[in-house]
């Protein structure tokens, strides 16, 4: 089979892009259970970050997060996340503007009065945009 | 204390019994003194003062487990020693009590879009499939009556699914937000939740402090050898031996059963080390 040329820069779009779980947990039972989830199933654990974590996508990954809900109920949130990619998902405004925000000559100056007289896209806008 | 064993009665504050086991002793004095070892050859009735809650650490000697931070507290408690936390820690513990966070039952809702988004992909299949038949058939020249009845009744149960998928997709969205804000709740009883345990830590501190030089000294009256050193938490020795100085650094109203611990030379000898009521089962 063929396979089609992808255009530089936009791979990750292309590409079937990884995925994976988040584990978030709201009591400190759930945390603790969590906790040693990650201690002992290191693998499929991509990172544990105190009461949440990421997992990786795959059945057994799926079987922890459910085996969690399944001891502490609506205590145990489970999403799924998939990487960033700022350059695919986001337009070259919204990038720069932050760059250029945090370059900015007085930290005490809020972002939409920072924004104000330049052509940097305002937070109202940005809000009312899905990415 | 009067304690009577089948037809013998037995008084004062240091008493030996034979043939009776310390646990059965031990639940005597626990429900209220008045209690029989049923089942057991000799009936044992003790008539004492009601134990006090350092006595649920130091009930038995050896004990067969033992909490020392969580004895010291307590012991500290009965002596009248109190913490500076002590308050916020009740009022933690009221607003916790309080917060029963609504559940966030979402399950339903994936469910029936996750059947939906099945139903109607199949439904969207078969119809591209009746589309190819029936085009076929024209190609042919063939009779397309039965494929085009099919494939209307396709398209017709194709759309109802379609409108079943996107009032799923409302419902889960709507269930989702709930559920977000239940979990503003669940977030704020986590945050309670350990500030509680951090109450308790400090408060179980605090009484630790308050009492930890006479635990130093009861230390060293007692039987066995263990070395604490100037602040809470630096004890070096077995849980038999800490067990031991906190029976005697508490007030007990209650008699301790002391059974097997080696160092103790009779009744009377662990009355007075322990500075409590014992019954000695030797």
């Amino acid at each position: 089979m063929r396979s089609l040329p992808v255009p530089v820069g936009l791979g990750e779009s292309y590409r079937h892009a990884e995925t994976l779980l988040l584990v978030v947990t709201y009591s400190r039972a759930a945390r603790t259970t969590l906790r040693n989830v990650c201690r002992t199933h290191e693998p499929t654990v991509i990172r544990g970050l105190g009461r949440a974590a990421l997992f990786e996508e795959t059945e057994l990954g799926a079987f922890l997060a459910l085996r969690l809900r399944a001891k502490h109920g609506d205590d145990v949130q489970i999403e799924r996340t998939r990487p960033f990619n700022e350059f695919a998902a986001v337009r070259d405004e919204v990038r720069t503007a932050a760059e250029a925000y945090e370059d900015r000559e007085k930290p005490s100056t809020p972002y939409a009065k920072f924004a104000a007289s330049t052509d940097y896209p305002d937070p109202g806008a940005m809000r009312d945009v899905d990415l | 204390m009067r304690v009577i064993v089948g037809s013998r009665t037995h008084k004062g504050r240091a008493i030996a019994l034979a043939d009776v086991s310390a646990g059965a002793v031990v639940r005597a004095i626990r429900e209220g003194g008045v209690d029989a070892d049923e089942g057991s050859k000799p009936l044992v009735r003790i008539d004492c003062p009601s134990p006090g809650t350092v006595h649920d650490h130091v009930a038995r000697l050896p004990p067969p487990t033992f909490d020392r931070r969580a004895a010291l507290a307590a012991a500290a408690r009965e002596l009248g020693h109190t913490s500076s936390a002590w308050s916020e820690l009740d009022a933690a513990r009221a607003d916790l009590a309080e917060l029963s966070p609504p559940s966030v039952d979402v399950d339903a809702a994936r469910r029936r879009v996750a059947e939906a988004g099945a139903t109607e992909e199949r439904l969207r299949e078969r119809v591209a499939e009746l589309r190819g038949r029936l085009r076929a058939r024209r190609e042919m020249g063939a009779d397309t009556t039965a494929v085009e009845a099919q494939l209307d009744e396709a398209v017709t149960e194709l759309s109802e699914a379609e409108t079943e998928r996107i009032a799923a997709e409302q419902a889960l969205d709507r269930a989702e937000s709930l559920a977000r804000e239940a979990r503003d709740r669940r977030e704020r009883r986590l945050t309670l939740e350990d500030r509680v345990a951090n109450l308790e830590r400090e408060v179980r501190h605090d009484l630790a402090t308050a009492v930890w030089d006479r635990f130093r000294e009861a230390l060293r009256a007692v039987p066995g050898t263990a070395t604490a050193g100037a602040t809470p938490g630096t004890y070096d020795g077995d849980p038999e031996t800490a067990a031991l100085a906190v029976a005697r650094l508490a007030p007990l109203d209650a008699p301790v059963v002391v059974d097997g611990v080696d160092g103790f030379d009779g009744a009377a000898a662990a009355a007075s080390t322990l500075s409590a009521p014992v019954i000695y089962i030797g």
